[in-house]
């Protein structure tokens, strides 16, 4: 129970950070409501990117109280009250400043293992 | 970027404060549509509905923890877990009443004994100027050869203000004594204190009169042209009912009138402490109240009265301004090598003004508060052997804290806020008796025409410091207790109640803490009271040893007909006529004239002389004594016994050889082997007039009863003419019988002339050495007592405590055979040892500060031995009894039951 708790709350196979990347970008589409967003998850990155459900909401959360998105209580299609959450500015500055990290990351990296294989 | 982030920040933090209820179910509800999605999605999978719920649950990983989680990033956890906190202490120190109120009722004593003394110290050295930017306020200060403070006559201010660059701004003011006001013309003057100011004082000083205006710079050019004043907001309420249309008015002073120009504001009750003036006028009117009519405050450059402050320029440097100053100095001393040789010039911040080495209040002050911080020392002590106590009977419910997962920071955490708790209690009703000290301080009333100021007051600084000590007893007697509690074994902890039973090396460390606890207490209170007793020996010492001349059955009245514009001859025909009637009267035995009564509030004028034939050390122009101006009556009336030749005669008028009496000090001090009868001295210096001694008085008590004999010299008054002297008269029956029999006479002599103070040399001379003295012994006292009561509390505690604690030990040595009389010689002697490195610390603490207080303020001199030979054997006493009770009755417990004890 114990060392599932733990991966559960840091997935080790999602690199660091890169979890707030995707949500951010997510709600830069549209606004949508946790559970969407973990359907979205699954669909998007199949079983590639593993996040947890149950990491999900702590995440949202902490965007929340950086400010870089902020809730709503709406209505979903099937007439169910549900938090919905939307970028903001700042989120969206930060959104920017993150894809650029991590073009900056991944071009790097991909540089080194080209470099590897030549 | 980071206001804006705030901007989204904030509100969130402070809906997770205060709308923490909706907060937690707004998450409840998002957690829950979650997971009914998930469920409704297995289902749909084809799940049954257990086994979907089932899933979606473990999908999440345990909704608690990420409850917990998504809380955390709330960022206030800190300040939820404090008020959680705050509210667990108070429910767990409900549930021990007694221990509480013990507690916070120490911490109250504590902080109460110090916030008193300590509003004196603030009052006295720290509290700023009431002028804006009162940094940058300092004090300029002529120094003599013995570096020795004084101030600067008004052509030295002028030269001053012209020569130096480092101030944006220099004032000039000399307080005023006495000014006689009326409020019209014909109206008996009363006497009220002024401030002659220079023309930018209240500008320099960024002071804005509440009406009217300040004085222009133009005011303050001609002598004796703009008779313009400035009120005092007190005086204007109090005098002239706060009146609005006051400015243009026209008032009396000195039988001149002056034209109200403006109101100081009530937030600048002058830069003195112990007065406020009620009229501040220009430099340029001084000579209407010049004091002394040998002197011309205009043209005598030796005529020194002003004090001169100034504004540093932001920027310049204390050092800079310094190096300036004594430049000047030199100048004015190569300019003038008469009037000032040997002295120099400095600049002294508020802080050093106010702590001058020649003051002895700031001292007390200082005393008083390091006192009462011993005291407060000795209470936390208390609390925390008590909280440690406490500690010990909790180690059970802190154990399973522990071993539930709580953090030891977290648990140390807890138990500090309770001790913040008890010590915020404590400090609240420590602030009451602080409140009610300071109260019994403002009460003390000073005899002197002018009301004095007692400036001690519970302000915001003094409430502040309160605070602060509140906190930090805090930290001080919970830290300790805290840490030991979490500490340590849980398995044992756990087991017993009695963590200590296992007699480890732990235990013993933390019984040395708290014999520690003991010793500390023993010695700061034999410490307070040795000093009680030193200083209350040394207010008897001097009030046995007496003043060396009468008190009782004397009335002293002031005058100055100066007030009602008498001039130099006036004045000594009305004195003449005065006394001889007064000698006259029925129920006058006899009548005196003097200018400054011994212990009065008045500073006797300094002398300059020159002894003949008497070798002047090289360098050296001159002595200087103290002297006071006396008739022909002074010496009977005050029953001052004439050891040689003669007191003065109705003869030594102005046309006869001048003459001077010397006390026995000054005849011993110069002429240690001869007859100093027929001597004779030159005033002012070697080309000054001669003038003969005529007799030696005995010594007598000037300032202090504990002063040592200091040179003094009688002038006759009708050589040494001064405009303000006090009538001294002796009756064979209450002396407030006369007051009438002299206002009689002094109507009929003039029916407009003030009598400025009347009341009795025994009144005077109880102030000096009774009741100013009584309240410094009564503070001291009280410290010392309540120092001793904690300390024989705590003592009591402890030993108690330890005994008890020891009920199986105790148990089982009767049970393989020890007597009662055993048991208790081994609980008894430990007590003694700790009593004993007590009193031993105790007396040497008490030594060192008895050294320095004689140092300081007394001659008493001597160690009170007596202290320590009552206090110790009185504590031995206490700690005999604190081991003896509960050390008989774990005697007298059967061992079978002791054993079984816990």
């Amino acid at each position: 129970m114990l060392p599932s708790e733990t991966d559960m709350s840091k997935p080790n196979d999602l690199i660091l950070g890169t979890l707030d990347l995707l949500l951010l970008k997510m709600l830069a589409l549209q606004p949508l409501h946790g559970w969407a967003i973990s359907l979205r998850l699954t669909a998007i990155s199949g079983d590639v990117l593993q996040v947890s459900e149950g990491s999900l909401y702590p995440a949202l959360h902490k965007l929340e109280q950086e400010g870089w998105i902020k809730a709503e209580w709406k209505q979903t299609e099937n007439n169910r009250r549900a938090k919905f959450y939307s970028l903001t500015r700042l989120g969206r500055k930060q959104l920017e400043t993150e894809t650029a990290n991590w073009k900056r990351l991944s071009s790097a990296i991909s540089h080194v293992v080209a470099l590897a294989e030549a | 970027m980071r206001i804006e982030h705030w901007f989204y920040r904030f509100p969130l933090r402070l809906k997770s404060i205060f709308r923490r209820r909706r907060v937690e179910d707004e998450l409840d509800e998002e957690l829950r549509f979650h997971l009914e999605q998930k469920i409704e999605q297995g289902i749909a999978e084809g799940l049954s509905p257990e086994e979907a719920r089932y899933q979606a649950l473990r999908a999440m990983g345990g909704l608690d923890q990420k409850k917990e989680e998504i809380r955390d990033t709330r960022g206030i956890h800190w300040l939820t877990d404090f008020v959680d906190d705050v509210r667990y202490a108070f429910r767990s120190l409900r549930r021990a009443p007694g221990l509480t109120a013990v507690v916070v009722v120490t911490i109250a004593l504590g902080i109460g004994m110090t916030t008193t003394p300590y509003s004196m110290l603030d009052a006295l050295v720290f509290r700023p100027y009431p002028v804006p930017r009162p940094g940058e306020v300092v004090t300029l200060v002529s120094t003599t050869r013995d570096d020795g403070f004084d101030d600067f006559s008004y052509r030295e201010y002028l030269d001053i203000r012209e020569h130096t660059k480092s101030y944006d701004g220099l004032i000039a003011n000399a307080p005023l004594g006495s000014v006689g006001f009326s409020a019209a013309a014909g109206e008996t003057p009363r006497v009220r204190g002024g401030m002659l100011v220079s023309g930018n004082y209240f500008r320099v000083l960024g002071v804005e009169p509440t009406l009217g205006r300040g004085f222009r710079e133009e005011e303050d050019q001609v002598p004796g042209r703009d008779a313009v004043t400035i009120l005092g907001p007190d005086f204007w309420k109090r005098e002239l009912g706060g009146d609005p249309s006051v400015v243009g008015r026209t008032i009396r002073l000195n039988g001149t009138d002056f034209t109200v120009i403006g109101v100081a504001p009530e937030s600048f009750p002058g830069m003195l402490l112990f007065s406020r003036p009620d009229f501040y006028m220009p430099l340029a009117m001084a000579r209407l109240f010049s004091s002394d009519p040998k002197k011309d405050f205009f043209v005598d450059r030796d005529d020194r009265q002003l004090s001169v402050k100034g504004r540093l320029k932001p920027g310049t440097s204390l050092a800079h301004a310094r190096e300036e100053i004594a430049l000047l100095a030199r100048d004015f001393e190569r300019a003038h090598p008469q009037l000032n040789r040997d002295r120099g010039a400095t600049v002294r911040t508020r802080f050093q003004m106010r702590t001058r080495g020649d003051d002895p209040n700031w001292k007390f002050s200082v005393i008083f508060t390091v006192l009462a911080v011993a005291v407060l020392l000795v209470a936390c002590t208390n609390a925390a052997g008590l909280l440690l106590s406490r500690a010990r009977t909790r180690r059970r419910e802190i154990a399973v804290r522990l071993a539930i997962g709580a953090g030891r920071f977290r648990l140390v955490r807890l138990l500090l806020t309770e001790s913040l708790v008890l010590a915020c209690l404590g400090g609240l009703l420590g602030i009451a008796v602080g409140y009610a000290g300071i109260k019994a301080l403002q009460t003390f009333s000073i005899p002197s025409e002018l009301p004095v100021i007692i400036p001690f007051r519970l302000d915001g600084r003094v409430l502040a410091a309160a605070i602060v000590m509140s906190v930090v007893s805090a930290l001080f007697c919970g830290l300790a207790p805290a840490l030991q509690a979490t500490r340590g074994d849980l398995v044992a902890g756990l087991k017993s109640d009695d963590g200590d039973a296992s007699a480890s090396g732990r235990g013993r460390k933390r019984l040395w803490g708290r014999n520690a606890l003991v010793v500390a207490q023993i010695a700061m209170s034999l410490m307070l009271l040795a000093v009680t007793f030193l200083m209350f020996r040394g207010f008897q010492h001097g009030l046995l040893e007496g003043t060396g001349f009468a008190t009782d059955h004397r009335l002293l009245v002031r005058f100055d007909p100066r007030l009602i514009q008498y001039d130099a001859a006036g004045t000594q025909r009305f004195y003449e006529m005065l006394a001889e009637r007064m000698r006259h009267t029925p129920g006058v035995e006899s009548a005196a004239l003097l200018q400054s009564p011994p212990f009065g509030l008045d500073d006797f004028d300094a002398v300059a002389f020159v002894p003949e034939t008497f070798q002047l050390p090289r360098g050296r122009e001159h002595f200087t004594a103290a002297a006071d101006t006396v008739d022909e009556g002074f010496f009977d009336t005050m029953g001052i016994p004439i050891l040689r030749g003669r007191g003065f005669r109705p003869s030594d008028t102005e046309d006869a050889p001048r003459v001077a009496v010397v006390n026995a000090q000054f005849a011993k001090h110069y002429w240690p082997d001869a007859d100093a009868v027929g001597k004779r001295i030159r005033l002012d210096g070697p080309a000054g007039a001669p003038v003969e001694i005529v007799g030696v008085a005995a010594n007598i008590k000037y300032r202090s009863t504990d002063e040592t004999p200091a040179d003094f010299l009688y002038l006759p008054m009708r050589q040494h003419p001064v405009p303000r002297m006090v009538l001294l008269l002796r009756s064979p029956v209450d002396p407030q019988e006369l007051v009438c029999t002299v206002k009689d006479a002094v109507r009929s002599l003039d029916a407009n002339m003030p009598m400025l103070e009347t009341r009795t040399y025994a009144d005077l001379y109880r102030y000096h050495t009774v009741e100013g003295p009584r309240v410094a012994v009564n503070l001291v006292g009280t410290m010392g007592a309540v120092g001793l009561l904690l300390a024989i509390a705590g003592l009591y505690g402890l030993v108690a405590y330890n005994v008890a604690r020891r009920t199986r030990e105790i148990g089982i040595r009767i049970a393989i055979g020890a007597q009662s009389s055993d048991v208790l010689r081994l609980v008894m002697g430990k007590s003694l040892v700790l009593v004993g490195v007590g009193a031993v610390i105790g007396f040497g603490l008490g030594l060192a500060v008895e050294q320095l207080m004689n140092s300081m303020l007394f001659n008493a001199g001597g160690v009170d031995f007596l202290v320590y030979l009552v206090v110790v054997p009185a504590m031995i006493l206490v700690a005999m009894l604190a081991a003896y009770v509960p050390g008989r009755r774990a005697c007298r417990i059967p061992p079978t039951l002791a054993l079984r004890a816990e």
